[in-house]
């Protein structure tokens, strides 16, 4: 009998197995056909460049310069601020580091979120505590009570990490958990509760399969709401004071009041953070779409 | 009891969990998080003996359970502690700022929705061109950071062509209709900004579910009966996709009064936003805890008065 329910289990493993590249293919087949899809592909990808080769491109800035608030010329590409640093290598360092926090938060925001999200849809139990903490922390205003934590705590890059991954799980798990809810009442789960008795293995074989698409799209959004929040806390001087963030960059414009004379002080970082977002944004709005055989039109 | 008085009894009932759940949250953080609780209440640059005495005078010695239950007391008489920086109570000096705030965030939104519903409508019912410009438009302007749109603004509008004023909410010593003139000059920019970052959700939202509602039944018999596009668009269709729209203003309140946080400091807008900066300069956590517990009680409530009102004009919500 076990071994009869174990070679089924098998079969419908491989058959899924077969399924899956050819789903692959055809979401990557209308994705590719999307042009705003691939430019935001690229333009994400130039980026993540442009942060692992940052000591390439420029030399960290730091001290004063001579040339000060010079605007954009060819031996400063983006000018220089109020203390004579280049900017352009202030965004470059910045974009090092506005990613490397966004990767932390969202990577712990993720995995809080997700696992209290599939819990959620699997546990009933679990889900009458969660979803009302989830509801709770949702309807609160997430920014100043970031600035309580960050300004209580100390600015650091950890304390950073944290506070944004602390404050996004609720979001990524509204949105995984909506989606979990709909396959547990699935009837292959069903049939997996009776083959099994370890909710584990559903959980890790069934459950998280069929929401892994959602938490794909889950990850950019997260990753570019955390690139904003960190932006607004480093604005306020909450930023970590020992690495250049672009929040950074435009809160000593501000601060010096560079940003009054010298517009490259505030423009590039501001393009920067604007082209990170909007590239995160477009790429899960063309995967979504490239995903739903309804919009995909092929 | 009737539908409507128990569904606005839940409602009312969930709205003060939140607040206390917003309440109790400042005070774990203010206590558990690493960090001097003498700070929370006190000046930084103080003596040991000092620190002691505050510790004392403010009962942080005590028990946490005794301080959980002497600071829900507190709030509920309105008493969110003292400002060191301006010596003053926290909640005079924040209730001086939160008509700005409110000022701000209530007018970007009465801009929003005067602007944001005929795009909504331009967009669900001309597909193609229109379509794809206001939905990328829409895109771009829900990643907008907060200060670079503000910034933007002023460096444009305010320096170099100096159609508004650049700081502050009013004129100093003006009077009468003059003073409410430069109010609303000074209005200008900071509302701009604010509504510029969240035009973007309200417009895609009301766009898809237009498209929805225009596929619905009714709409087809509303057709059917011969009634023109226009009037099953805009008599029809877009009275039931505004309540979706409805919900999302609310759900987007979190959003807004973070960007009226940065919309003020860039501004110098004397509302909570502008304190919270102010605050965070001087590392006095009175403040900060007291904007908090403010701005999610306004959260909270405004996210309650929009639920009755759906609760009142869609009958299937108070069921549910």
């Amino acid at each position: 009998m076990t071994s009869l329910i174990e070679s089924t289990a098998g079969t419908a493993d491989a058959a899924d197995v077969a399924d899956r590249p050819a789903a692959a293919k055809a979401t990557w087949d209308a994705f590719r056909r999307n042009p705003l899809g691939i430019l935001a592909m690229v333009l994400l990808a130039l980026l993540i460049v442009v942060a692992l080769v940052a000591p390439l491109l420029a030399s960290y800035p730091r001290g004063h310069g001579t040339a000060i608030l010079r605007p954009p010329s060819a031996a400063h590409w983006f000018g220089t601020d109020n203390l004579g640093r280049d900017v352009f290598a202030e965004v470059v360092y910045g974009t090092r580091s506005s990613m490397l926090v966004a990767a932390g938060a969202t990577a712990l925001a993720i995995v809080i979120g997700v696992t209290v999200a599939v819990c959620s849809a699997y546990f009933r139990w679990v889900d009458g505590v969660m979803g009302v903490l989830v509801d709770l922390f949702l309807s609160l205003p997430v920014l100043p009570l970031m600035i309580l934590v960050a300004a209580l705590v100390g600015p650091s890059l950890q304390t950073i990490v944290l506070v944004l991954a602390f404050f996004s799980w609720p979001e990524v798990s509204r949105v995984v958990r909506s989606q979990a809810l709909a396959v547990v009442r699935l009837p292959y789960v069903d049939a997996a509760r009776l083959a099994t008795g370890s909710p584990l293995w559903i959980i890790r074989k069934h459950l998280l399969p069929a929401v892994a698409p959602v938490i794909a799209v889950s990850v950019v959004l997260t990753a570019s709401r955390a690139v904003l929040s960190a932006a607004g806390l480093a604005f306020l001087g909450l930023g970590d004071p020992n690495s250049w963030s672009w929040g950074r960059i435009l809160f000593e414009a501000q601060q010096s009041g560079a940003m009054q004379e010298a517009w490259w002080t505030t423009l590039f970082p501001s393009l920067a953070i604007l082209a990170l977002v909007v590239a995160a944004t477009l790429l899960s709005i063309a995967y979504n779409d490239a995903r739903d055989p309804r919009t995909r039109k092929d | 009891m009737p539908p409507l008085a128990r569904f606005a009894l839940r409602r009312v009932l969930r709205g003060v969990v939140t607040i206390w759940f917003a309440v109790t949250v400042t005070f774990l953080m203010l206590r558990l998080l690493p960090g001097d609780p003498a700070l929370a209440v006190a000046n930084p640059n103080m003596t040991r003996e000092t620190r002691q005495a505050l510790l004392h005078q403010y009962g942080l010695d005590q028990s946490l359970a005794v301080q959980y239950g002497k600071y829900l007391w507190q709030l509920l008489h309105g008493n969110l502690g003292v400002s060191f920086s301006q010596s003053v109570p926290v909640t005079t000096a924040l209730m001086d700022r939160l008509p700005w705030t409110l000022l701000l965030t209530l007018s970007a939104l009465v801009v929003t929705i005067v602007i944001g519903v005929p795009l909504g409508v331009l967009a669900a019912s001309r597909r193609g061109f229109w379509d794809r410009a206001v939905q990328l438009s829409g895109v771009v302007g829900q990643s907008l950071f907060v200060p670079s749109i503000g910034i933007f603004l002023l460096y444009l509008l305010g320096l170099k062509l100096r159609w508004f004023p650049i700081g502050g909410a009013y004129t100093e010593n003006t009077y009468g209709i003059a003073w409410y003139g430069s109010v609303l000059r000074h209005l200008v920019l900071p509302c701009l900004s604010l509504v510029l970052v969240q035009l973007g959700s309200y417009v895609l939202t009301l766009r898809s579910t237009l498209i929805d509602a225009l596929g619905e039944d009714y709409c087809t018999l509303a057709r059917a009966n011969g009634l023109g596009e226009r009037k099953v668009l805009w008599k029809h269709a877009l009275r039931n996709a505004l309540l979706p729209t409805t919900t999302l203003v609310g759900l987007q309140l979190g959003f807004v009064v973070g960007g009226a946080v940065l919309t003020e400091t860039i501004y110098a807008y004397p509302g909570i936003g502008r304190g919270i900066y102010e605050a965070v300069t001087q590392l006095d956590f009175p403040v900060l805890q007291g904007a908090f517990v403010l701005l999610s009680a306004t959260v909270i409530v405004a996210n309650l008065l929009t639920d009755l009102a759906y609760g009142l004009l869609d009958p299937r919500v108070r069921t549910a």
